[in-house]
């Protein structure tokens, strides 16, 4: 490791020791600003795997929950949001594995037709507004039609900006199933969005 | 052109991101996009999707945040509770044992002393010791076994 790698891996390295330090003491503080600093990623992520707004809020109350019970557990070698992730995921998989009524392979839709709802964000201007929701709405659906495991790792991979081997630790795979995921999931999503206007 | 040129070309094109790919890698995916009309289409079209997945707004509601913070402070609080609990009752137990350890002996000496002191037969004052000394754990064990039937309310408490 050289020195710049060193320079910026040591302060990472504190701020995972007192996460893993506050969640041992299960400091409701620190639960308060990982949550805070979380919430748009975490909930993003349990969208595209849960394919339900609703059914991933819930999913986001548990994990936090999950986090806070099994807090001790958690390494500080390792990156907090790849934990963090691979709770959630762990969690959802638990619940459709339960319920048995959303396959990991089959693509998860509402009964509306709609996979989830998009939130209206920023005030620039009602027609503004409604295309950005229409146009959201498009691709989330075209997100619905691929399977589980590539939509995971394409939300993963170019949402949350995670490297490949955070993937494979989220998802517990090996790095090349992560690569084939990535690329099958491109490949699927592609055509999928040839009518949708960006 | 070979098809495992393509796919090693397409597998490049959706791995790529820093680091990712070297820059032996980057050079011959450069070269062969220059000449193959397809895998060009491909890295448009992924492009494309990977801005369209970027574009995705999806927030968590201020509802949501405060609900959770919420939950998982109750959480907290109800964890915190359970393991004073489980620490007084270590600590209950502990003490139970170690003066268990240290009175037996003693009250067994006195009881034997005065057995013969009287002159007893051992079996009479060896009864009243073994119920003096079984009787604590036969009634918490009776209160245990009594958790969870009929005679609890909803939640469990005698």
């Amino acid at each position: 490791m050289n020195a710049t790698t060193c320079y910026f891996v040591s302060p990472m390295r504190d701020e995972n020791t007192e996460i893993a330090r506050g969640l041992k003491r299960r400091d409701p503080d620190l639960f308060d600003q990982l949550i805070e600093k979380y919430q748009h990623r975490l909930l993003r992520y349990l969208v595209h795997l849960a394919g339900r707004r609703d059914l991933a809020e819930d999913f986001f109350q548990e994990t936090w929950i999950r986090v806070l019970e099994r807090g001790g557990q958690y390494d500080a070698h390792h990156e907090f949001s790849t934990w963090l992730f691979a709770i959630a995921r762990n969690l959802a998989i638990d619940h459709m594995r339960r319920k048995q009524t959303v396959s990991l392979d089959a693509p998860a839709n509402n009964d509306d037709g709609a996979p989830f709802d998009i939130p209206n964000i920023g005030q620039p201007s009602a027609l503004d507004v409604t295309i950005q929701h229409e146009l959201s709405e498009q691709i989330s659906c075209s997100m619905q039609h691929i399977v589980t495991e590539y939509r995971e790792a394409l939300v993963l991979r170019f949402q949350e900006g995670m490297s490949l081997e955070e993937i494979a630790h989220v998802t517990n795979s090996p790095l090349g199933t992560v690569k084939s995921r990535i690329y099958r999931g491109l490949s699927a999503l592609g055509p999928l969005l040839k009518g949708v206007r960006l | 052109m070979n098809s495992d040129l393509h796919e090693r070309a397409r597998l490049l094109i959706a791995i790529s991101g820093p680091g990712v790919a070297s820059g032996e890698e980057q050079l011959w995916l450069a070269s062969h996009l220059e000449t193959c009309s397809s895998c060009r289409e491909f890295a448009e079209r992924s492009r494309e999707a990977i801005q369209a997945l970027r574009a995705i707004p999806i927030m968590a509601g201020t509802d949501l945040v405060s609900a959770t913070k919420l939950r998982v402070r109750r959480r907290a609080d109800e964890l915190h509770f359970r393991q004073e609990r489980v620490w007084v009752i270590s600590t209950c137990c502990v003490v139970v044992t170690l003066w268990s350890a240290l009175t037996t002996a003693t009250f067994w000496s006195a009881l034997a002393w005065l057995g013969r002191q009287t002159r007893l037969s051992p079996t009479i004052w060896q009864i009243p010791f073994a119920v003096l000394c079984f009787m604590p754990g036969i009634l918490a064990g009776i209160v245990l076994l009594a958790r969870g039937t009929h005679l609890t309310d909803r939640n469990g408490t005698l």
